[in-house]
């Protein structure tokens, strides 16, 4: 795998600050993230071990997403999100398979906090009860009109939510989540992975 | 607000998805005669009841499906088998 060149936030406009709040929103889009493409029910698929809806630890510290049917979002430090990848080469299989290295081209923000779903309820018409998006659920939607993928990870029992997007748009969505949050006293963390 | 049934996403609201219009079977090429072509590209049943309907779903898992609507009740009937399940916390 390649050495990434530097990495440029899609946030060129910083807001860190803190309300003292309990939720807490973070721009996390240096975090490696790979894409894979696959046939639903493929090789792939099973060693991935990630359905539609859903995610998996896959060790090191990566995360396995299934974001769509046949398609995967690996992320996590670089060399655990490497060894998944890796993983894939040399599978029995004659499926069309594509991984593609997604960290400068999608832009990925964490809203950690209890008050996170009621803050995604206004940009974002997915159910965000725990029955219907419980701890590990992973969704695409529109959220603040551009479409993203979300992905709920919890944090020691605290709901916690990526969401990933077209680097295009990251500021855009970046500004309309901080304009969503306002109002239950949200705060802007360093950026990082 | 319509919910639409996503096959794979579940209820979504219409905004999130693209409407693809009706669903027709398309004629072979080789047999098709002038009048079966204008009548596919151009013709609509437009029926006040039960229409079977192409949506995309943009936002969600970017497939095509068909599924039947009521254009009189906006009630939806046979969404076809999700591709893929879904669920939790692997």
């Amino acid at each position: 795998m390649a050495e990434s060149p530097a990495f440029e936030s899609p946030v060129v406009r910083s807001y860190e600050f803190s309300s003292g709040g309990p939720l807490m929103l973070t721009d996390a889009s240096p975090t490696t993230k790979w894409l894979v493409r696959g046939e639903v029910g493929g090789a792939a698929a099973e060693r991935l071990d990630a359905p539609f809806g859903s995610s998996r630890d896959a060790g090191g510290g990566a995360l396995v997403l299934g974001s769509r049917p046949g398609e995967w979002i690996v992320l996590g430090p670089a060399d655990a999100v490497a060894s998944v990848v890796a993983g894939l080469d040399g599978l029995d299989s004659s499926e069309f398979l594509t991984a593609l290295d997604w960290t400068h081209g999608r832009a990925l923000f964490l809203v950690t906090g209890t008050d996170a779903p009621r803050m995604l309820e206004k940009v974002c018409s997915l159910d965000w009860s725990d029955a219907m998006t419980p701890d590990g659920a992973v969704a695409s939607a529109s959220v603040a009109k551009v479409t993203c993928d979300i992905a709920r990870h919890d944090d020691d029992g605290t709901p916690a939510y990526m969401i990933f997007c077209d680097r295009s748009f990251g500021q855009y969505l970046f500004d309309a989540l901080i304009d969503a949050g306002n109002e239950f006293g949200l705060s802007v963390g360093p950026a990082g992975p | 607000m319509l919910l639409v049934p996503c096959p794979n996403c579940g209820p979504r609201n219409s905004a999130d998805l693209r409407y693809g219009g009706e669903s027709h079977a398309r004629p072979d090429p080789a047999t098709a005669t002038p009048q079966q072509w204008r009548g596919y590209l151009y013709l609509r049943d437009n029926p006040a009841g039960w229409l079977r309907e192409n949506w995309y779903c943009r936002s969600g898992c970017r497939r095509w499906f068909a599924l039947e609507r009521n254009t009189a009740t906006n009630e939806f009937r046979n969404p076809p088998a999700p591709g893929d399940k879904r669920g939790g916390k692997a």
